[in-house]
């Protein structure tokens, strides 16, 4: 159901992660999960479109003025490239989730970690603005990367069904 | 022709790309550089009142603190009380000769919404312009300053936090009274940074940070933070001053806004110095 998946991740990032504050400049945000559980064989032009207005309402509630959408924008148009390099061999079966439970942990590591590590990189990059705190804006990105990534696996779990094996 | 269609073709996906892009980007820098509408932000009616309905939920968690806050609040400002105070002696009598005037009236407010990781970080407050909260209107909490008024809407408003790149208040050092400009790095929401005083003043650490008043936006004297180290700028004979703020800003809840009844006449009188005065 993407539509509850959109509701679920909005409310998720706005009412909870948002609030949270863990310190060293880590900000978690797991709406590029949603990004990456679209289905594999969805279309780009309504991909971005749909990360744009994701992005867009989590800017409004949480005074960003566009920096989400952007960074989702960003994370959206890379995720086709990076996910046909590591496509197996016969393809992906478009009937099927890219959730970690089906794809396996390795798989999402080098796909969604690349994806997070964009989507972050741009955020915090924008963000900031400046040169002189690269090595902040670095340490930022990968802190809130990783945190972000152990969260986003701890929901999939939490949240979808492991497939019967055949 | 064809060819330019064939590029569009073979681009389109980048082009619109480009044009989402293109429009979240000028969002963020015209927001960035100068408030211009009020809604796609937290003070819109309806992300506002979500937020008042999560805050409604929160608020619980910190109404013991809240409520010391309060209490301290009182007791100093009974204190103040004239029933409080005993006559010396007899033959002395107080007069009251002079006419006082009230200068700030305050409004009181919720944070409903807040980051503190933020290179520039906002609080949302439940009060608006409906409130009598205007754009440009200092806040302040009873441990010190919060931050300046950067948009409103009619139930709701924006506060530009002292954690921000250019908060640039004006504040004073005790005992000398020597004043610099509040800066915050960007890191630690507990420290901030006041520059502008030359080396060759010497300051105790612990010693208060309060607000200058200078521009009308702050009364003279709500307290910032305390000095605790000083660093030196290289090339620059001036003082990096470390400070601690007062308030922690993790865990604000009640502000006041101020509303300074006699800014109209202080901007009045200050138009009149010549323009090559100023910089």
């Amino acid at each position: 159901m993407p539509i509850l998946r959109f509701l679920g991740v909005f409310m998720l990032q706005v009412f909870v992660f948002n609030a949270l504050e863990p310190g060293f400049g880590i900000h978690i945000m797991i709406y590029p999960l949603f990004i990456a559980l679209l289905p594999f064989n969805n279309n780009v032009f309504s991909m971005l479109t749909i990360s744009f207005f994701l992005g867009f309402i989590i800017d409004i509630f949480s005074n960003t003025f566009g920096l989400h959408s952007s960074a989702a924008l960003a994370m959206a148009i890379a995720r086709p490239p990076i996910y046909n390099n590591f496509s197996p061999r016969d393809g992906y079966d478009n009937l099927k989730l890219p959730t970690i439970l089906r794809m396996g942990f390795r798989w999402h590591l080098v796909t969604f970690g690349p994806l997070l590590l964009i989507h972050h990189l741009w955020f915090f990059a924008l963000e900031s603005f400046r040169l002189d705190e690269l090595f902040f804006t670095l340490k930022k990105t990968f802190l809130s990367a990783f945190i972000t990534f152990i969260v986003c696996m701890i929901l999939q779990y939490i949240f979808f069904k492991k497939e019967k094996s055949r | 022709m064809r060819n330019l269609i064939a590029f569009l073709e073979r681009f389109k996906i980048f082009i619109y790309f480009i044009f989402l892009q293109v429009i979240a980007l000028s969002f963020y820098f015209s927001y960035i550089s100068y408030p211009r509408g009020q809604f796609l932000t937290s003070t819109w009616a309806i992300s506002g009142t979500f937020l008042n309905f999560q805050n409604d939920f929160i608020k619980f968690f910190h109404l013991e603190e809240n409520n010391v806050v309060l209490q301290q609040e009182n007791i100093r400002l009974r204190k103040n009380q004239l029933s409080n105070y005993v006559k010396i002696s007899s033959e002395l009598v107080q007069k009251n000769d002079t006419i006082y005037k009230q200068h700030y009236d305050f409004i009181p407010g919720k944070v409903i919404n807040s980051t503190i990781t933020r290179r520039n970080n906002y609080f949302t407050l439940n009060i608006g312009s409906s409130q009598g909260v205007r754009v440009g209107m200092g806040v302040f909490s009873d441990n010190g300053v919060v931050g300046i008024i950067y948009m409103t809407s009619r139930y709701f408003s924006l506060v530009k936090s002292v954690l921000s790149e250019n908060s640039n208040l004006d504040v004073e050092i005790q005992p000398t009274g020597i004043h610099g400009y509040l800066k915050w790095g960007g890191t630690n929401p507990q420290r901030g940074s006041v520059i502008g005083i030359s080396t060759d003043i010497k300051l105790k650490k612990n010693s208060l940070v309060y607000t200058r008043g200078g521009s009308g936006i702050f009364p003279k004297g709500i307290p910032i933070g305390r000095v605790e180290k000083l660093l030196p700028i290289e090339g620059k004979p001036i003082w990096d001053v470390v400070i601690k703020f007062s308030q922690d800003y993790r865990s604000i809840q009640n502000v006041y806004v101020i509303k300074n009844l006699m800014q109209e006449e202080q901007k009045k009188l200050e138009a009149n110095i010549p323009a090559e005065n100023k910089k």
